[in-house]
């Protein structure tokens, strides 16, 4: 019997998996093409992914469905696919976690990852709230029936539309969800792009019923350190944080992420020792910062326990 | 009112994203007689300036932003057909074709720029997100616009912006038209090498840019 997301988190820091795309496009995924067509495509490719997230240290991968709603695969002309695709990549990662635990690598959990819809709400846009939350209660469904252990929502730009995904996924599922805002350094803080702060964000999807909140790409693992407290301040539930690989370079209209599995890891350590729950990356990680981050942790478990 | 009164009081307007408060402030001043380039030029586009700068520093955010422009597409919508009547404003500004390049689908970016643009007195076309590369050269040329933005957030797609110049190139028409371009991943080093007229971090630089390349004041 697999123990809830929830148990896992009032036990040790969870460690989370690294980026997905830039593993697919090392695997051969073509530019413009819906990375989660691969679910169905190349279901070996993304298992391999998932595999080795597994093998490096991860507690917990995020499904292959980063845009998975229906708003996004539309943009490819997939969304008569959806519900296909999530359960497919729910199944994917789940075989990844099975073989794993087989190899007694203890309890592992598949996450239903929820990214953002692509549209935008009032005031900036005139996506209808209605709308939104019905299609991430769709995709959350699928993700629940391919058998994911939690739903995941993360990279929202709007707490509004984070709160649409929530709130979809409650009308269609039982499962566990956490929720991740990204947040972009301002002279005053950090913010959202519509001005919501790390605390408001935190307690509104908190009250909303997730079981975790957090932060995760945009700022690197230095920046994560300076806002962590505010999210471990603002609420009772546990804090998850998936920082980037540092802030990218640009080389030839490509972002290159300098930053060093150490590095990271070290930045990850004292996020744990900052309260974070849950460390995870997001842009510029693999499975190489992965495997530094499990050291680190280890690390840790084992000074407080002695 | 005295006159810088209605002046601070629309650039307040812009600066609140009070649509109707900017129309009503403009159709005083219509009612009034005063010199509307001024109301523009004092009023407005210093309200919009404000509202760029305080996006700038961190103190505004994105509803800020296109609230800020949409009062200013207001007061325009009444100023414009009176400058129309008195002749003495130009008419509409210069035709601007603007478009997220094929492949993308974010397009934050570029709705702002085309707000903002069209605050500031442009006619600006809109081909929304995902747009074929040919496109930008078929409107440009029918519509005989005078610039075309292009915006890019993914790094997969900016290749999309040097191919547009090429088609514009091939059909004979970069002579006529200027390429403005930007996007999260674009850097001014980028428009360089790919031949752009233009480069712009964000919408309140574009519309500067804009006015450069087109030679128009609104």
């Amino acid at each position: 019997m697999i123990r809830s997301i929830v148990t896992l988190l009032e036990e040790r820091i969870v460690l989370l998996d690294g980026g997905m795309g830039s593993a697919l496009i090392a695997r051969g995924l073509e530019s413009g093409k819906s990375p989660e067509s691969w679910n169905v495509e190349f279901p070996d490719r993304v298992q391999d992914v998932h595999a080795r997230y597994f093998a490096a240290g991860s507690d917990v991968v995020q499904t292959n469905t980063f845009g998975g709603n229906p708003f996004i695969l539309a943009k490819h002309g997939l969304d008569d696919r959806m519900e296909e695709i999530n359960r497919a990549a729910a199944q994917i990662a789940r075989a990844a976690a099975d073989a794993a635990c087989t190899k007694g690598g203890g309890e592992k959990l598949v996450a239903g990852d929820i990214g953002p819809s692509g549209l935008l709400l009032p005031p900036v846009g005139n996506a209808d709230p209605a709308e939104l939350e019905k299609g991430f209660g769709r995709q959350a469904a699928a993700l629940a029936e391919g058998g994911a252990d939690y739903i995941s929502i993360e990279t929202m730009m709007d707490l509004n539309e984070a709160l649409c995904a929530l709130r979809g996924a409650r009308a269609t599922t039982d499962l566990p969800i956490t929720a991740c805002i990204t947040f972009d350094r301002k002279k005053r803080g950090f913010f959202t792009m519509m001005g919501n702060t790390p605390a408001q964000c935190a307690e509104t999807l908190a009250e909303e019923g997730a079981v975790a909140v957090g932060a995760n790409c945009s700022i690197g693992s230095d920046a994560m350190i300076e806002l962590c407290p505010a999210l471990a301040d603002a609420v009772s539930v546990p804090v998850i944080v998936k920082p980037n690989a540092g802030l990218p370079d640009m080389e030839e209209g490509r972002p290159v992420y300098r930053q060093t599995p150490a590095d990271f890891a070290r930045d990850a350590a004292a996020l744990g020792a900052l309260g974070a729950r849950a460390v995870g990356g997001c842009c510029g990680t693999d499975e190489r910062f992965i495997a530094a981050v499990r050291i680190e942790l280890d690390k840790l478990a084992h000074q407080d326990n002695s | 009112m005295e006159i810088k009164e209605l002046f601070r009081k629309q650039a307040q307007s812009v600066l609140d994203g009070d649509a109707k408060a900017a129309a009503a402030l403009a159709g005083d001043a219509v009612g009034a007689g005063v010199d509307l380039k001024a109301c523009i030029d004092e009023g407005y586009v210093a309200g919009i300036h404000e509202v760029g700068r305080l996006w700038e520093e961190g103190e505004y955010f994105l509803p800020d932003l296109m609230q800020g422009a949409d009062a200013m597409k207001a007061a325009m919508d009444v100023i414009r057909p009176e400058l129309l009547k008195t002749g003495k404003g130009a008419a509409s500004g210069p035709k601007v074709v603007i478009g997220t390049i094929e492949g993308d689908i974010h397009d934050i970016g570029k709705t702002l720029v085309s707000t903002f643009l069209e605050a500031n007195g442009f006619s600006v076309i809109d081909l929304g997100r995902d747009v074929a590369v040919e496109k930008f050269a078929d409107t440009a040329a029918a519509e005989e616009a005078k610039l075309v933005c292009l915006s890019a957030l993914l790094t997969t797609t900016m290749p999309g912006h040097a191919k547009v110049i090429e088609i514009l190139k091939e059909r004979g028409l970069k002579s006529m038209v200027s390429v403005l371009v930007g996007g999260a991943p674009v850097t001014a080093g980028f428009a360089d090498e790919i031949g752009a007229d233009g480069f712009a971090p964000n919408a309140v630089e574009a519309v500067a840019v804009a006015r450069r390349l087109t030679g128009f004041e609104s």
